[in-house]
């Protein structure tokens, strides 16, 4: 029952044809990756900078002139910043174990083909996702009747699962052979216990993708956080953080409030950037760690033997 | 290609059973799987069916005090402005022009990466270039935006710098509507790609490897394998991507969109959405109502759209629907 | 015995002396008198709506100190609820239109924040004027009845107006008075003209600085340059209420016809045609529609000419530029000058109103008095603590204290913009009274007041004409205001064209006729 890896390089023969793909692969997903970085990088770049030097040269990819003046701002009061990492970690985590559960459990019953109800359930699941009812009624319920303003419950519930990560959980499901299912009803297991112990342990790439995503979604959500969590709530959640900042100027700029309000204290350009490689910070390190998950489970042989 | 036995849903009993018994049957039969399904069943219920009804603030003159079903009865008036301007074909070719490159040109990229990946055997190198390509994700739209600016503004961008030394002539990108859909393609893509490439990684991995061993025994080369096994593994996932993707057809995304874009109006001919027009027009006059109508308009379409999509793969191979 | 008896007087005598100097500087403690016969045994907790960002400096520390006062005074605290910037519109109108008691006060305004679509819709309460004699005694009789009459609609009151504070918020160029006279410019930037040579000048002779470093991509660029030029060429005065700057009336002599100014005549086509002179000199980015700096950081560095602001900030901006820019000497060339056309702020650019469902208007109301107009109470809500967010010092100014270091710690703001009081307004050090004293004498001198504040503009007819207007308006415009067309005279027809086919003919007229019926009875 060991996870076996891809392929046994020393025993077989490499062709010219994989010759080929990997060399093209090697050029073309490298050019891809370093222009991925280099934007990342300039943003790391300027937020070392001093404000002066980026309104004369603008981004550039090493600091021209270097000061930590904006990440001395935002550390005068970490309280702040400290308390927006626990809530986001916090939040993360739950969301993500709790949410990966659900989705998994969801996904794995509506693949059954002896499911009678998955067609219904799954058009339930997914309706849900062409319609939406708009941002007041959804409000009303959530502040009114269900009483979540100011509540961190308010971030955590919405975000647990959708009909996308469903969707894409019970098409994952689908491709682990049947007879794994059908040698644990012979045994005798009930449909949750065969789910627990045989389907999951071989379901780890997609279990870590969807964890993965979920675990995205919290990190980098700001919306709820906007519209629910209020002035009564100290901690608010990392992007968010992030979003007041630039919105602020955005905001002051756009709107006919530009032309009455006095723009003082707008945050500057280092600020923003310093604030942006804080909130991301830390979820970078997450997918190489969640990376050693993509490895193949439990395999058909294994099972029969 | 799927292992899958056909089990036939349910009834075990003799056909001779009553219509209600044998519906009571299959639930009492599969109530284990019932019970799993109830989470996620609850949830959209809370949470996406109960406000459904609240979509009628769409057709009333949204009132604070009276609430949304207080509120006065306007019929189609908040559609109007939508309607009634001309706009509409424009920003929905737009919509969907910018959606359906999205989604072929993006799934394709990303299942080609990740098939790329899967072939080299440098685990270092997959590593790390996975990591990086899920950097931009990570990136807020107004730091793309702002990123975009400083690489091909006209006076002092970067690209324009390097022209300018190398003695070119920098094209003025700002003012050129007909460069945009390649560069918010361009940009699109940057973003979502390493994303998007994950999905396909992980299918590609919970392919039963035996089967690659017997094909590389048999002595197929790479381009075979990729041809025969690879391809034909990934067409359901690509299939339900594509397929949940059409109901999204006529949603753009509206912050990418608007800080790439912004109120410069010499690009809106190639690069207005309907979400960007909205809020245009809805900025300084703020109305929840039409906010709502233009909503619903979206969803009917989407509606529509992916029920004859669906209807349509259900035909060819009913293992690939949606529902 | 007669020593004693002196010295018991003596004694006396100083006492009693001190007994007013005790008075004078003890605080008023007893407010019973400011609102007889009011109940306030209960505590309660009143919500101001406010926009701004949770404040991270010591504004929770005075809203302490403040909420101490304000319960011995009339048992009743004050929490903030902050609508921050991300999406405000989205969540100012959400907290509104929930309804459910938690919102008491509302800081309002009828050009940025939609006092009056909002009072129409039912999130006000209608206060009526018992209410306002019993529970705001002092603000009542402070705003003259005229006044009261600006505040309604359908009859009642909705809005507490701002209308004793001299607030200038009409835009104009803020610029440089030591480069306006090396540029032959000795009185200053008086006129478009000027402005015009100005920014030559620092085109030819200061190759680091660009003239108006302008980050286009604000939109309310156009409306300003729009209105600055309609004002300054024109006369015409702006129209509040519309989601587009597309309705001014003729003139300061002639207010209640609606100018022609889109629709027809030269003046568009001069200013498109500048605007085009202008950019093809260089006068700001190439790609300025795209551009997110900071006008006004580039101004006190010196990489910009000028800042397109208002008069607010060029009184703050003129002391700043003095300490970032000695010699600077900021002048300010506000729009409308070269026709002498000003309109004071309408009193309800900033306004309090109180939530239709709130559960403690009255107390709300009082609060509101208080603030507005006792000292103590003023001087917490919008200065801080004496002693640590300012001093006065020697001349009566407020100034900063030696531990007062940095605004994002030290400072404090409860963006109070909706009843401040000339009465009982400190003078700040940090500015440079004697210019912009100068500045109030040309502006009494022309100035009149807003002349359509009476109207409440029912827009449901014409809604959606308006909603395409407004996004007519936003195509255009920007390319217009920063000379990004080919063709001025081709494209300003286009521009009219396309405002002809959105509706404009018809939405004059029912504007037109809505002023007629108010003022040309």
């Amino acid at each position: 029952m060991e996870p076996k890896m891809n392929f046994h390089p020393t025993k077989v023969k490499i062709d010219g044809a994989d010759r080929l793909i990997r060399g093209f692969t090697y050029v073309f997903v490298g050019i891809f990756a370093v222009m991925c970085i280099i934007p990342f990088w300039m943003i790391i770049a300027s937020s070392f900078s001093t404000e002066a030097a980026i309104r004369r040269t603008g981004f550039t990819l090493w600091p021209t002139s270097f000061s930590t003046y904006s990440y001395d701002l935002i550390f005068r009061s970490p309280a702040q910043l400290i308390g927006a990492y626990v809530v986001t970690v916090v939040m993360t985590i739950i969301g993500t174990s709790v949410g990966l559960f659900i989705i998994s459990m969801t996904g794995y019953a509506l693949q059954r083909k002896d499911f009678p109800f998955r067609n219904g359930i799954s058009f339930y699941i997914y309706f849900t996702s062409l319609f939406s009812a708009g941002l007041v009624p959804f409000y009303y319920l959530m502040v009114k009747v269900y009483g979540l303003k100011d509540s961190y419950w308010a971030v955590l519930l919405p975000l647990l699962m959708s009909p996308w990560l469903i969707i894409l959980m019970k098409n994952y499901v689908k491709a682990i052979p049947h007879e794994i299912t059908e040698s644990g009803k012979i045994d005798g297991a009930g449909d949750f216990r065969i789910f627990w112990s045989l389907i999951v342990p071989s379901m780890t790439p997609a279990l870590a993708t969807i964890g993965l995503f979920l675990a995205l979604g919290y990190w980098n959500e700001w919306y709820y956080s906007s519209l629910f969590l209020g002035s009564q709530v100290t901690y608010r959640p990392l992007q968010y953080w992030l979003y007041n900042l630039i919105n602020k100027v955005a905001a002051l700029k756009n709107s006919l409030a530009a032309t009455q309000l006095v723009l003082d204290d707008l945050p500057s350009e280092t600020l923003k950037m310093a604030t942006a490689t804080l909130a991301t910070g830390p979820i970078i390190l997450l997918y190489p760690f969640v990376q050693k998950y993509f490895v193949a489970g439990l395999t058909v042989g294994a099972v029969k033997g | 290609m799927q292992l899958n036995l056909q089990a036939k849903p349910g009834k075990v009993a003799a056909p001779s059973l009553v219509h209600r018994e044998s519906f009571w049957h299959k639930v009492s039969k599969s109530r284990v799987l019932l019970l799993m399904c109830f989470p996620a069943i609850l949830f959209f219920f809370l949470f996406s069916y109960l406000p459904m009804p609240g979509a009628y603030i769409a057709f009333t003159k949204f009132n604070y005090n009276k609430g949304i079903f207080g509120s006065p009865f306007i019929g189609w008036k908040n559609f109007q402005f939508l309607f009634g301007n001309g706009q509409l074909l424009l920003l929905l070719r737009n919509t969907v022009f910018y959606n359906l490159v999205f989604i072929l040109l993006g799934n394709f990229l990303q299942v080609l990466l990740a098939i790329l990946l899967n072939e080299v055997q440098s685990k270092w190198f997959k590593k790390t270039a996975q990591s990086m390509m899920f950097l931009p994700y990570f990136i807020s739209d107004v730091l793309v935006s702002l990123l975009v600016y400083n690489l091909i503004n006209y006076d002092y961008g970067f690209v324009s710098n390097m022209v300018r030394t190398a003695g070119g002539v920098m094209p003025k990108y700002y003012s050129m509507p007909g460069a945009w859909p390649f560069i918010i393609v361009l940009v699109n893509l940057w973003k979502g790609t390493g994303y998007g490439t994950v999905i396909y990684f992980a299918a590609i991995t919970g392919i039963d490897t035996s089967m690659l061993e017997a094909a590389r025994v048999d002595g197929a080369n790479g381009f075979q394998r990729i041809r025969y096994i690879l391809l034909p593994c990934l067409k359901p996932t690509v299939v339900i991507m594509l397929l949940f993707a059409m109901g999204g057809i006529v949603k753009g995304n509206f912050g990418l969109f608007y800080n790439l874009v912004g109120n410069n109006s010499l690009l809106f001919n190639t690069t207005d959405i309907i979400e960007t027009y909205v809020y245009r027009a809805l900025m300084n006059n703020f109305n929840f109502s039409q906010g709502s109508a233009v909503g619903l308009f979206q969803s009917v379409v989407g509606f529509a759209i992916v029920m004859i999509a669906n209807g349509v793969v259900k035909r060819i191979e009913p293992e690939y629907s949606l529902f | 015995m007669a020593k004693k008896l002196v010295s018991l007087l003596v004694a006396l005598a100083m006492v009693l002396c001190l007994i007013p100097a005790m008075a004078e500087t003890a605080e008023t403690t007893d407010y019973s008198s400011w609102f007889p016969g009011v109940d306030t045994s209960e505590h309660v907790v009143l919500t101001f709506l406010v926009t701004g960002n949770i404040p991270t400096n010591k504004t929770n520390d005075v809203l302490k100190v403040f909420n101490e006062k304000l319960t011995k005074a009339i048992n009743a605290e004050i929490q903030i609820e902050w609508i921050e910037w991300t999406d405000w519109q989205t969540k100012y109108n959400l907290a509104l239109a929930m309804q459910d008691g938690t919102v008491d006060l509302v800081g309002t305004a009828t050009d940025w924040l939609d006092a009056w679509p909002n009072s129409k819709n039912g999130a006000f309460l209608p206060l009526s004027e018992d209410m306002l004699k019993t529970y705001c005694p002092k603000t009542y009789a402070s705003v003259t009845p005229e006044h009261w009459n600006l505040c309604k609609y359908d009859g009642q009151i909705y809005l507490i107006p701002e209308d004793n504070y001299a607030q200038w918020t009409n835009h104009g160029f803020l610029y440089r008075g030591d480069w306006a006279k090396e540029a032959g410019l000795t009185n200053g930037v008086n006129s478009w003209e000027d402005l015009g040579t100005y920014f030559q000048y620092i085109k030819d002779n200061k190759p680091d600085v660009i003239p108006w470093d302008a980050d286009g991509s604000g939109s309310s660029y156009s409306d300003q340059m729009f209105g600055g030029w309609i004002s300054s060429k024109t006369g015409g005065i702006n129209i509040e209420g519309f989601s587009a700057p597309l309705f001014f009336g003729k003139s300061t002599t002639d207010p209640y016809t609606l100018s022609t100014f889109y629709t027809e005549g030269d003046d568009l086509v001069n200013f498109a045609k500048l605007m085009k002179q202008w950019a093809d000199a260089g006068y700001w980015r190439e790609d300025v529609l795209n551009y997110t700096g900071d006008q006004k950081a580039e101004l006190e560095e010196g990489l910009s000419g000028a800042q397109q602001h208002h008069t607010q900030t060029w009184k703050t901006e003129r002391y700043l530029m003095e300490q970032k820019q000695p010699g600077s000497d900021v002048g300010f060339f506000w729009f409308g000058k070269e026709s002498n056309t000003l309109v004071s702020l309408n009193i309800t650019h900033g306004a309090l109103a109180i939530a239709a469902q709130s559960d403690a208007p009255e107390r709300a109301l009082m609060a509101y008095d208080l603030i507005r107009n006792d000292q103590t109470f003023y001087r917490l809500f919008n200065y801080g603590i004496e002693g640590q967010q300012y001093i006065i010092d020697a001349n009566g100014y407020m100034a900063r204290p030696d531990t007062y270091k940095d605004d994002t710690v030290d400072g404090m703001s409860f963006d109070y913009w909706w009843g401040r009081n000339d009465a009982l307004e400190l003078r700040s050090a940090l500015t440079d009274w004697p210019a912009y004293d100068k500045l109030m004498e040309e502006y009494n001198a022309v100035k009149i007041d807003y002349p359509y504040g009476q109207v409440v503009f029912n827009t449901d007819d014409i809604s959606a004409e308006l909603d395409n207007l407004s996004n007519v308006f936003r195509t255009y415009a920007p390319v217009i205001t920063f000379g990004k067309e080919d063709d001025p005279e081709a494209y300003v027809a286009e521009f009219r064209q396309a405002l002809k086919d959105a509706g404009i003919d018809k939405v004059m007229e029912n504007v037109q006729a809505q002023i007629d019926a108010v003022y040309k009875k």
